[in-house]
């Protein structure tokens, strides 16, 4: 990386917060699950209602450091759980999206004419879809749809911006003295894509792909709050979201803490990128 | 540098947003923990006032022989009568008929006569009303059995003679109705069938005037007239209907001189303004307004939490592997933790061990092949089905709905099937996509389902398990279940006229379906319903839900003053004009 892009990163502090906040809540997320005290699915339904038979607050219960849930499930086991599963889905989708996004993208830019006429009308008919309602409609057409699904139905829908990007940083460096010896010198078309194209147009990646990572956090979010995404029993953040809306008024930490780790992810990850952003980018 | 002011301008913004909706929220005053109103503390029945009633959805007709739901049966109860009616002890009672009719010999014919002097309500060419005839009742059975309307009543009535014919459009007339006189009418049915009275009892059976039905023609579901103790004033579709009390009604009935009925309006909002004195009586809570009544002293003496006639449970389709097999169904009827879900409910379900609810005459505590949580006995079963170990492969439970509460539903489910071996995977569907492929034959394998009375008797819930309620479609038979030994314990209860024999048939009949575990029963719901203090004679009905036709209201209501709201005592309404109006 160039040192003063890092150097110029290393000033932002908004970036290095953004940084340290992302690299707190992917470090969480993959030791999430040997964190947990409890099974996140375990029910433990005894401690819902006293023997009496009046209502327990769904509160403190012994035993569980964030109580339980609606029935009687470890909170935080679930959040560690839900956090994992949801950055898990986060970050595979972005990666599938940024591989779909590039390629299009440097292809595009590089090739022009046909290919890229092709990628970009692609990209044109997928940007006039109503994200969400694709979304849900997909869902609801693949009968109980596996994490996978979910993955690869939330990059297909997300690599547009990348490819565009991508594309008009291509057609930049396409006209470089560089890549035109590496021509004139006999290089295979993939050779030049890979090892001289893409190593210039990194830089907006990384960016994008920084910033696409909250996206999908969001989106993940957003299906699984309608009930599209994560199947229960598994957790996500946003299926959490979306069981502990009826108990908000009785219990609000139900939702309140699923959706404050969700806004502080996404808040951590669009920091870091605009902060990547200016370092890459620092015209103005 | 431009760009960074920017930014922090937007974050700014963005926290000041924040910060202002939370304190917003704090400071929002919350709705008074006490009741705000009470009476003035009248000790007779009162005429006069409004009262505020509402339900969740849109009410889609008033026409009573087309409408089969419970909201518009809250409207067209308030507007009609029937022939017969229920007594809050579920008791068959004469309404429009003078009396009990007169039942022949062999069971078959059905003698009633009317009341004299009721009059229906004003409608186009009767300003004043119109006397209630023998040749009303004819007029409102034929257009019910008539192909055309529709009705999804009709297999209620398709018993009467002659009814078949009429409804396949053979016959012009239904040859087992027969007018006597001007106040005498007679039905006469093919067999003698012990539910008959019951039938007579439904909405679909109300009396209609002809003469509104060929004004109105398709719009009459719009324009109600009926001989009920309110008359129907104003209908603003999709907000709220009116109703004013009948000033001709022919019993003595005080009550509130009109009736406001909200439509769609959600249990959370309705809850509120419920609490704030705007909406007079509630009678679904979500979970968090839930614990709050149940845990409320103060709303204590206004609430009352029953079971209703109603049960639910785990269908499965007993055609479709591996539901075939009893045992593996049985396995699963013992291993639901029905006492463990309730607690997630936060106590809002009954457990159920068999199909009649406690309500019905027929139900029995120590029904010997009651369903209950033994994981033992569902882990013996599994090994009588051959799989000690559990099911080779996932099984697909149909849910309907898509919030929190089915899938909590599903979550509960996945958990007890587990212990047992079983991984239950869950299809989430709408309510009308269940009902339709669930009633085709080898579609659906296993489903979250329910039933919800039609009337008191053993025989509206057995029939879900009677062959002949499969059909190639909507199929009532869901299960699939076929078993002679309970037809025939069915067809013979049908007709048999002594009441305690006819009960043991239905005994043995709920005794085998437990046994055989077509559904695994699951749970009986409890309804909470709530009324403001000044709301008096409510006494939620076992048969009719939300029937306010004999509440009355203790006016002009008073305001409790909120530094007293805990004391409970009273405060002279005198700076609270808007109290007295109610």
């Amino acid at each position: 990386m160039d040192p003063r892009a890092w150097r110029r990163f290393r000033k932002n502090k908004g970036a290095l917060f953004g940084g340290v906040l992302v690299l707190f809540v992917t470090l969480t997320a993959m030791l999430g699950p040997l964190l947990a005290s409890h099974d996140p699915n375990e029910q433990f339904r005894d401690t819902l209602i006293a023997d009496d038979g009046t209502l327990a607050g769904i509160g403190q219960i012994a035993g569980h450091l964030l109580g339980a849930d609606g029935i009687g499930r470890d909170h935080l086991s679930r959040l560690l759980h839900g956090g994992s599963i949801s950055m898990l889905v986060a970050y595979f989708a972005t990666a599938l999206a940024i591989a779909i996004g590039t390629f299009a993208g440097i292809t595009a830019g590089y090739f022009g004419g046909f290919v890229d006429t092709l990628w970009m009308r692609g990209v044109d008919l997928l940007l006039s879809l109503p994200f969400l309602l694709v979304a849900i409609a997909l869902v609801r057409v693949i009968d109980d749809p596996a994490l996978w699904v979910l993955v690869l139905m939330m990059a297909l829908l997300s690599w547009t911006t990348l490819a565009r990007v991508t594309r008009a940083k291509t057609m930049q460096v396409r006209e470089l003295e560089f890549i035109q010896a590496a021509r004139a010198l006999g290089m295979s078309h993939t050779r030049i894509l890979f090892r001289h194209v893409l190593p210039n147009v990194l830089g907006p990646i990384i960016v994008l792909g920084t910033t696409l990572v909250a996206r999908m956090i969001l989106f993940e979010s957003a299906l699984s709050f309608l009930g599209l995404g994560v199947q229960p029993p598994q957790a996500s953040w946003g299926s959490m979201l979306q069981e502990g809306q009826a108990l908000l008024d009785a219990t609000p930490r139900l939702m309140l803490l699923p959706a404050a780790l969700i806004t502080m992810t996404v808040f951590g990850f669009n920091l870091l990128g605009e902060g990547l952003r200016d370092a890459f980018d620092p015209k103005d | 540098m431009h760009r960074r002011y920017e930014r922090l301008g937007c974050a700014a913004l963005a926290l000041l947003g924040a910060a202002g909706s939370i304190a917003f929220a704090f400071f929002l005053p919350d709705p008074p923990e006490a009741p705000r109103w009470v009476g003035a503390g009248a000790q007779t029945p009162q005429v006069g006032g409004t009262f505020v009633f509402h339900h969740e959805a849109n009410v889609r007709s008033l026409d009573p022989h087309v409408a089969y739901d419970e909201l518009s049966g809250m409207a067209i109860r308030l507007m009609f009568d029937g022939l017969l009616d229920y007594d809050h002890e579920s008791n068959l009672v004469p309404s429009l008929a003078e009396a009990m009719p007169a039942v022949s010999e062999d069971g078959r014919t059905f003698r009633f006569r009317l009341r004299r002097g009721v009059r229906f309500h004003p409608m186009a060419g009767h300003p004043e009303g119109r006397e209630l005839v023998a040749e009303d009742v004819r007029w409102s059975m034929l257009r019910l059995m008539s192909q055309d309307v529709g009705s999804p009543g009709y297999p209620f009535y398709a018993s009467i003679e002659g009814a078949d014919a009429y409804h396949e459009g053979n016959a012009d007339d239904v040859a087992g109705i027969r007018v006597i006189d001007r106040y005498t009418i007679e039905l006469q049915l093919k067999e003698a069938d012990q539910t008959f009275l019951n039938a007579m009892a439904m909405p679909f059976a109300y009396p209609v005037p002809r003469e509104n039905y060929e004004h109105w023609g398709d719009e009459v579901k719009f324009h109600p007239v009926g001989t009920g103790p309110f008359v129907f004033e104003a209908w603003e579709r999709g907000v709220q209907l009116t109703f004013v009390r009948n000033e001709r009604y022919w019993r003595e009935k005080p009550g509130p001189e009109r009736m406001l009925y909200l439509e769609n309006i959600g249990r959370e909002l309705a809850a509120q303004r419920f609490r704030n004195g705007d909406i007079d009586s509630i009678h679904r809570q979500s979970p968090s307004d839930y614990r709050f009544f149940k845990t409320s002293e103060a709303w204590r003496p206004y609430m009352v939490e029953e079971p209703r006639g109603s049960t639910y449970g785990l269908g499965f389709n007993c055609e479709m592997a591996p539901f075939d097999d009893v045992h593996v169904r049985r396995a699963i009827a013992f291993a639901l933790d029905r006492e463990g879900w309730s607690r997630a409910r936060a106590g809002r379900l009954l457990p159920a061990s068999q199909l009649l609810p406690p309500s019905i005459p027929g139900y029995d505590p120590e029904l010997p092949t009651r369903q209950v949580f033994d994981l033992e006995r569902a882990r013996e079963e599994m090994r009588l089905a051959g799989h000690p170990d559990g099911l080779p492969e996932p099984i697909t439970v149909w849910i309907t709905g898509q919030d929190d509460t089915s899938r909590q539903y599903g979550e509960l489910l996945q958990s007890d099937l587990a212990r047992i071996g079983i991984d239950v995977r869950l299809r989430f569907v709408s309510f009308a996509v269940y009902l339709t492929e669930s009633g085709k034959p080898n579609t659906v394998p296993a489903f979250f389902t329910g039933w919800n009375l039609d009337f008191p008797d053993p025989s509206n819930f057995l029939f879900l398990f009677d062959q002949k309620s499969i059909h190639p479609e909507h199929s009532e038979n869901r299960s699939f279940y076929r078993n002679p030994e309970v037809d025939r314990l069915l067809a013979e209860g049908k007709s048999e006229r002594d009441r305690e024999r006819r009960l043991g048939l239905y005994r043995q009949a709920n005794e085998i379906v437990a046994r055989d575990a077509p559904w695994a029963f699951l749970y009986y719901t409890l309804t909470m319903e709530l009324w403001q203090p000044y709301v008096r004679n409510y006494d939620p009905h076992p048969v009719w839900s939300e029937d306010y036709r004999e509440v009355w209201l203790d006016l002009p209501r008073e305001r409790v003053a909120r530094s007293l709201a805990g004391v409970g005592g009273p405060v002279p309404a005198r700076f609270y004009p808007m109290g007295a109006l109610r």
